[in-house]
């Protein structure tokens, strides 16, 4: 049985590329999350946006993927954006504390504007 | 803050309120744990909101005692709850056999993923707490119901 999440890479605007993630991010999922984002940070992009918009679930090891690749981006001079629309992930962001690690917005058009 | 507290004593012992779960300890296993704690919790009628918590909670209890774990293990949780709460007792019970794949992220910094797994539980639920007896890893949760008068 695979993970119950699916990955996929788009652009937003020049130069930005975009990770829409549906389904659960839980610890059968991270790797493959992690594999990912650390694909498109390898592109070394000024900025990179994950888009939660459908995920059904994030747990902490999720999360530590999202804080690890802001981590490698900030310290190249880049950023992690993340784009949140469900309350209960937002909830979440804020019960870390994550909400001030990250720039959270709406869309992702927003997040490339920001 | 963490919100530590000792094993309860009443899991495990009394009470008709009483729903037992052995899975094993795979990562691809532990959405089994969420639905029945979502389960549970719509059973013991908590609300909509606390039943997201508990889902979150559970599979914060499960990794942590994956990660405890270095060989085949299977994972025992007992929900136990009355008109004012609500307790999880989990167990990792080893097994014989090799190690199995996908237990953990293992390229997820686990120190990272540690400290808001405690972050999220202190948020999510009234005490929890991990202890290993007789070499055997427990952890325990304990969710109060909301508007509940003592």
């Amino acid at each position: 049985m695979t993970s119950d999440a699916q990955f996929e890479t788009t652009m937003s605007g020049p130069g930005v590329p975009v990770l829409r993630i549906r389904g659960e991010i839980d610890v059968a999922s991270a790797p493959e999350f992690h594999a990912s984002l650390s694909d498109l940070i390898g592109r070394e992009p000024e900025i990179v946006i994950v888009d939660l918009g459908e995920i059904s679930f994030i747990d902490s090891t999720g999360l530590g993927v999202l804080v690890g690749a802001q981590k490698q981006l900030r310290d190249a001079g880049g950023d992690l954006r993340l784009v949140v629309t469900q309350p209960q992930i937002t909830r979440l962001l804020e019960l870390t504390g994550l909400d001030e690690v990250f720039t959270i917005l709406s869309n992702a058009n927003d997040a490339v504007r920001t | 803050m963490t919100k530590a507290m000792s094993a309860p004593e009443t899991v495990g012992s009394v009470g008709v309120n009483r729903v037992e779960l052995s899975l094993a300890a795979d990562a691809q296993m532990l959405f089994l744990a969420r639905m029945t704690a979502a389960a549970v919790a719509s059973r013991a009628d908590f609300d909509l909101e606390q039943v997201e918590d508990l889902r979150l909670a559970i599979d914060e209890l499960c990794v942590r005692l994956m990660n405890a774990g270095a060989g085949a293990a299977r994972i025992s949780l007992v929900f136990q709850w009355d008109a004012s709460e609500l307790d999880v007792l989990g167990t990792l019970v080893p097994e014989g056999g090799p190690t199995r794949n996908g237990h953990h992220a293992s390229a997820v910094d686990s120190g990272i993923s540690y400290e808001l797994s405690e972050r999220i539980l202190d948020a999510l639920v009234d005490g929890h707490g991990d202890d290993i007896v007789g070499g055997v890893h427990r952890a325990w949760l304990q969710m109060k119901r909301v508007g509940h008068l003592a």
